[in-house]
């Protein structure tokens, strides 16, 4: 088995220090999150421009190059709404450390973006999901095999598809948690690999409670076979967490410096 | 349906440590595929033959090896003729007379001894202590600066005395160091991590994950063997992609069946015949499991494993 895939969530047009930086195209602010992010074990660094509209990209082409430049040609996951800019950051994108991966499709609107990534050998977040929550796990799975077979058509490798079960947010959603773990399992019985947004689920909670809450989840969500997660990688409790389970399930050999590894 | 063979090769490999300086330099691992996988990808480098000589003399009362070693009265002379071995890469030697049981040969002897073998040989040189830790702390560190240049390989830094010898023959001096365990994967892993937590590359690492003789538990090290180039290769553990550097003759000519004479056991019949049998066995299944060398006694015993080899690779 192959061992836990981090996706670094920190490098988000939301924050007001990064989406000022996209803006001023200020290297520094987005250098320094990325370093942060891969010092603390992340595996890929998700970008995201937000909905970029206008000028997405040539800002996502900007971003891929200086983060693959100055980090090695860090693997990125390419956050957008705006296909375009997807496509211009995979035409700059360097495949030395692993491929893009493109986020996302859903078995909605952006149903076209697995094209997208079928086109250009990318890997492709795949929400099983249409519009809002799938109401029970026969939906999700009903997503889940249409946008597995559109995939397939198209000549993806199953692995290039990693599909997102949905985190909810346990605030509001707690009697939906046990649901989502079981479509984990059943993705993972199915051979499928998967990721997703976990920190949702601890969203709306006390900052000292979320690593807790995130910890916990991540850890039932492996033990269910999740492949993957988008993440803060720079929260210690849930990357020892994540470095132990990969332990636990022989993803990797123990030796007593695991964690500093 | 015609049969299609997929290969399986790894994104991950071995690295490829060298030992030795010019025309003799050799290099060990370097591979992704399991061992003599030839079939799935190249193999980078075949599997290395070290023949080792000690500064108490060869083993005597085995014939051939006294006829082998006749009139090589000190240890250049010795190292000499162990060099000219058909199927030796390289040479190593085992300085089990600086133990303070054996002798307690004092660590400027054994430099100026390495120092007279070095200069009367151009083969590759390993050099493996005398197991004691504390002595081996000093005389690694003092050989190290003796042979600085030569790109020595030395055998063993264990987990109580790996940061002094990393620090002075791996730090100071720039050469190769082995890191030993004791079939015990999980050490084995954490030692490599504490090497190069003390700033030595991986690259210059290499790892001895201890040995057994055939019959001797030796299931123990094959399957550590095993899951170290496993999790290598498979999972790309970085920690664990060092070549493996095995004695073997030091494990198969101490056990019972190569030590009793034939008065003794009349059916069982010459000595010498046995320890042989026993060494080329354990090599050629340390080499199967993935040893990318192996140190060998007997001369003999060298020619059959590099034949081995060189029909496998």
């Amino acid at each position: 088995m192959a061992k836990f895939v981090v996706i670094g969530e920190r490098i988000h047009c939301i924050s007001p220090v990064i989406k000022k930086a996209m803006d001023e195209r200020d290297p520094e602010p987005i250098i320094k999150r990325a370093r942060e992010q891969l010092d603390a074990g992340a595996d890929y660094l998700d970008l995201n421009i937000g909905p970029a509209e206008r000028g997405g990209d040539e800002l996502m082409k900007w971003a891929v190059q200086l983060l693959q430049s100055e980090l090695d040609n860090v693997p990125i996951c390419l956050d957008t709404a705006n296909k375009a800019a997807i496509e211009a950051g995979i035409s700059v994108y360097n495949r030395a450390k692993g491929k893009p991966i493109v986020n996302s499709a859903d078995a909605g609107d952006r149903i076209g973006n697995i094209d997208l990534a079928a086109a250009n050998d990318a890997i492709c977040l795949a929400l099983c999901s249409k519009a809002g929550v799938p109401s029970d796990n026969d939906e999700r799975m009903a997503y889940c095999q249409e946008l597995l077979e559109r995939g397939m058509t198209l000549g993806m490798d199953a692995d290039d598809l990693w599909f997102d079960p949905l985190f909810l947010v346990i605030k509001g959603m707690q009697d939906k948690q046990m649901e989502m773990l079981e479509f984990i399992k059943m993705l993972s019985d199915m051979g499928l690999k998967s990721t997703g947004g976990l920190s949702n689920v601890s969203n709306m909670m006390p900052k000292h409670i979320r690593p807790i809450m995130d910890s916990a989840m991540v850890a039932m969500s492996i033990c269910m076979g999740l492949t993957s997660a988008i993440v803060n990688p720079c929260d210690l409790r849930l990357m020892e967490t994540i470095r132990s389970c990969d332990v636990i399930r022989n993803n990797t050999l123990y030796a007593d410096s695991y964690l500093e590894l | 349906m015609a049969f299609k063979a997929v290969p399986q090769k790894f994104a991950a490999k071995i690295n490829a440590l060298t030992i030795g300086t010019g025309e003799r330099e050799i290099s060990l691992g370097g591979e992704n595929v399991f061992p003599f996988y030839s079939f799935d990808a190249p193999i980078e480098n075949r599997p290395k033959i070290g023949i080792e000589i000690h500064d108490r003399g060869h083993y005597a009362g085995v014939p051939g090896m006294d006829a082998y070693y006749a009139g090589a009265d000190t240890l250049a002379q010795t190292a000499k003729r162990a060099a000219a071995a058909e199927g030796a890469d390289f040479l190593a030697v085992s300085f089990d007379g600086a133990h303070p049981d054996n002798g307690d040969r004092s660590v400027e002897d054994c430099v100026a001894a390495i120092k007279e073998v070095a200069d009367a040989v151009d083969i590759p040189l390993v050099i493996e202590g005398s197991k004691h830790i504390e002595k081996d702390a000093k005389l690694f560190e003092k050989i190290a600066e003796a042979l600085s240049g030569r790109n020595i390989l030395v055998m063993s830094a264990r987990e109580e005395n790996y940061k002094g010898i990393a620090a002075s023959v791996g730090l100071a001096y720039s050469q190769k160091i082995g890191a030993e365990s004791a079939v015990d994967i999980n050490l084995a892993k954490q030692l490599n991590v504490l090497i190069s937590q003390m700033g030595v590359k991986s690259e210059n690492t290499a790892m001895n994950l201890g040995s057994a003789a055939a019959g001797y538990g030796f299931e123990y090290v094959a399957s550590t063997v095993d899951r170290v180039k496993a999790a290598a290769l498979a999972q790309n553990d970085t920690m664990l992609q060092m070549p493996i550097v095995t004695p073997v003759g030091s494990e198969a000519w101490t056990v019972k069946e190569s030590i009793v004479s034939q008065e003794d056991f009349p059916e069982w019949g010459p000595r010498e015949i046995r320890g042989i049998n026993m060494e080329v066995s354990t090599a050629a299944a340390c080499l199967a499991a993935g040893s990318n060398a192996v140190i060998l006694r007997h001369p003999e015993s060298v020619k059959t494993i590099s034949k081995l080899v060189s029909q496998l690779s």
